[in-house]
């Protein structure tokens, strides 16, 4: 008897269904009433199937600081091929399950594995399978990016010739005889672009790739990112920043206080959030009082007032609708501002969901 | 199975080694040394031939620098390899490739050591050079077990600096390490020189030389006094002589039987094995 759980490939709800190896069982989704049938697998190769299928493989991890859970028995399967952000604010035990994964740390308790390599007992080979870009990258003051790269590809044990190709192809190759000393925050973190890729591993794992940097950096990083994945490659990166891993993540799970709180697709995570925007208006001579229009608009969700700024949250089609009705109402604006939905937002509302974290 | 990985150990060292010479610090530190260990061969040898005058008396010259210097080198080396790169980010990337720690350690250590073995060979190649023309000595043996002990030396602080470095969490508090390590053989010297007058001996018997042999063999606890007994049994001396000064004339003090050469080459090997030992269980163990 085998028992497998499927998506629907309409409206990816979850089936679960059970039966003989080999059998064919016909399935009706509960959800949209999509016919269709799956072939249960054999017996002998269910075990490989599934672990064939996971790049990273997480499985009930705990780790302690002195007295501090910082990864509260969590778990989670990044697929092959998949781009999954893991989210979450600072402090929620990120970087540590990334660092477990990377067996930088030892984890109190729980299995890792990396495309199939138990961490533990097949260390190496698991390694070999991910690239790695930490969040505070650092490399060593006095060597040029060439000799860094020549180093590296030594350590991985490929050809040393694809150090200024790959160097070229993130853009250091005009500071190639300039020691790494002398990098900007953004060149160094480009270095740790093109050593995470002199590998070409299966899997790579990003720690914040983008955090501190401008916007130019940040859109060649999620252009990197984007490419990697179309190459083949599974990507496993964190953020704290929701708009970061929009429009990037097949997946992302939400992790607070070292437990994982969410796990799903970022357009269902949203659905299921439902963190709309925010307006802010600047308008002269407010003076903290609510326009009872505004209140009455379809669509709004809620309205407050701060002195002469007035916080709406909306759909984002009736924006301008509540711009055009204050201005009518002979409302004077000076400024506007969207306030993108943060990540702590989401964190209000999922511990909310649960009932109360603690 | 874990199998350790030479082209990995070679790999790491070769980096260790290419970073260091162009560490400012080091150069530094070796130029000093070069240029006092030829001013002390050539001062020793030559421009004072009634005091001293002879390759031996040049070398307890010379030793007086290196016993100085090459710890100092060390520690420079060793205090932040694994604190200082770990709080730096640099061994996250290095640690997330296929390497053992074990690797990445006896890298270190090979690599950090080919840079003292380099500036000793500078400094006491040049000064050997010196020697030979203002003196033209001949117990060359000797000087070769002086420099084999200096390398020797230098691995023993560069093992000790790599096992703080191991323990301590931050690069700072690896360098107060690097200072108590520094200052030990002082600190140690001082303390069993309070042992000796509390045992109740006369405190001249620092200068006359009449030391109970328990005291002279304790130098095996501080890894420089170690040192200079080997160079001095190395160069087939039974006695350690010195003008104390204030007209008492040259001291001899007897190096007792327990001190040969053999002896002391063990008690060398267990400074230089025991925190190369605990540096890696602190390394493995470590969260980085």
């Amino acid at each position: 008897m085998i028992t497998k759980t499927i998506r629907c490939p309409s409206c990816k709800t979850e089936i679960t269904i059970s039966g003989n190896p080999n059998e064919k069982i016909d399935i009706t989704c509960s959800n949209c009433n999509l016919k269709g049938f799956f072939r249960l697998p054999s017996a002998q190769t269910d075990d490989r199937i599934n672990t064939n299928s996971f790049a990273i493989e997480v499985k009930g991890l705990s780790k302690m600081f002195k007295d501090l859970k910082a990864v509260d028995n969590l778990s989670f399967n990044v697929r092959k091929g998949e781009i999954y952000g893991l989210l979450g604010p600072n402090g929620a035990g990120k970087t540590t399950t990334i660092k477990a994964i990377l067996s930088l740390i030892h984890s109190n308790s729980g299995q890792i594995k990396i495309n199939g390599f138990d961490i533990k007992t097949n260390g190496i080979e698991a390694r070999r399978s991910v690239g790695f870009l930490p969040e505070r990258v650092a490399f060593y003051n006095n060597l040029t990016p060439l000799q860094t790269m020549n180093f590296f590809c030594e350590l991985w044990g490929v050809d040393k010739s694809i150090a200024k190709p790959t160097l070229t192809e993130v853009g250091l190759i005009d500071a190639i005889n300039r020691k790494v000393g002398t990098f900007s925050k953004g060149m160094v973190q480009l270095l740790g672009v093109a050593q995470v890729m002199i590998g070409k591993p299966p899997v790579y794992i990003l720690d914040e790739p983008m955090g501190g940097l401008d916007a130019r950096w940040v859109k060649t990083i999620r252009e990197k990112i984007k490419w990697l994945n179309e190459q083949g490659a599974t990507i496993l990166f964190s953020s704290h920043i929701l708009s970061e891993v929009e429009n990037l993540c097949d997946r992302v799970a939400i992790i607070n206080k070292g437990r994982l709180i969410a796990e799903d697709t970022v357009a269902n995570l949203n659905k299921y959030l439902k963190i709309k925007p925010r307006l802010s208006i600047l308008i002269k001579g407010l003076d903290g009082k609510v326009p009872d229009k505004i209140k009455e608009l379809d669509g709004v969700e809620l309205v407050e007032a701060n002195k002469d700024i007035l916080f709406v949250t909306c759909e984002p089609n009736i924006r301008s609708k509540v711009i055009i009705t204050l201005e009518k109402e002979g409302y004077k604006i000076v400024d506007i501002k969207t306030i993108e939905p943060s990540l702590e937002d989401a964190f209000i509302k999922l511990i909310e969901f649960e009932g109360g974290d603690n | 199975m874990s199998f350790i990985n030479p082209k990995t150990i070679f790999t790491i060292s070769k980096k260790e080694l290419l970073d260091n010479i162009r560490n400012r610090w080091i150069i530094l530190l070796t130029v000093i040394f070069i240029i006092l260990i030829i001013t002390f061969s050539y001062v020793a040898g030559g421009g004072r031939e009634d005091l001293f005058g002879d390759m031996e008396a040049s070398v307890t010259t010379m030793m007086a620098i290196s016993s100085l210097l090459i710890p100092l080198i060390a520690i420079i080396l060793g205090f932040s390899t694994i604190s200082g790169e770990a709080e730096s980010g640099a061994l996250y990337v290095v640690l997330s490739y296929p390497v053992r720690r074990i690797e990445v350690l006896l890298g270190k250590l090979l690599g950090l050591g080919s840079v003292i073995i380099i500036s000793i060979l500078l400094g006491f190649g040049f000064g050997g050079i010196v020697i030979a023309l203002t003196t033209g000595s001949s117990s060359w043996t000797g000087y070769i077990g002086f420099i084999f002990l200096s390398i020797f030396l230098g691995f023993i602080y560069l093992s000790l600096a790599m096992c703080i470095s191991s323990y301590c969490k931050r690069r700072i508090t690896s360098i107060g390490g690097g200072i108590v390590l520094f200052f030990w053989s002082l600190i140690y010297g001082t303390v069993m020189m309070a042992v000796l007058f509390a045992s109740g001996q006369p405190i001249n018997s620092i200068l006359t030389g009449d030391l109970p042999e328990w005291f002279i063999n304790s130098a095996v606890f501080s890894p420089s006094d170690m040192h200079q007994t080997a160079v001095y049994r190395a160069f087939g001396q039974s006695a350690v002589t010195f003008d104390a000064g204030g007209g008492g004339g040259i001291t001899s003090i007897p190096i007792p039987e327990f001190l040969n050469l053999g002896n002391l080459l063990i008690a060398h090997f267990i400074w230089f094995i025991i925190p190369l030992v605990l540096a890696y269980f602190l390394f493995k163990r470590r969260d980085i």
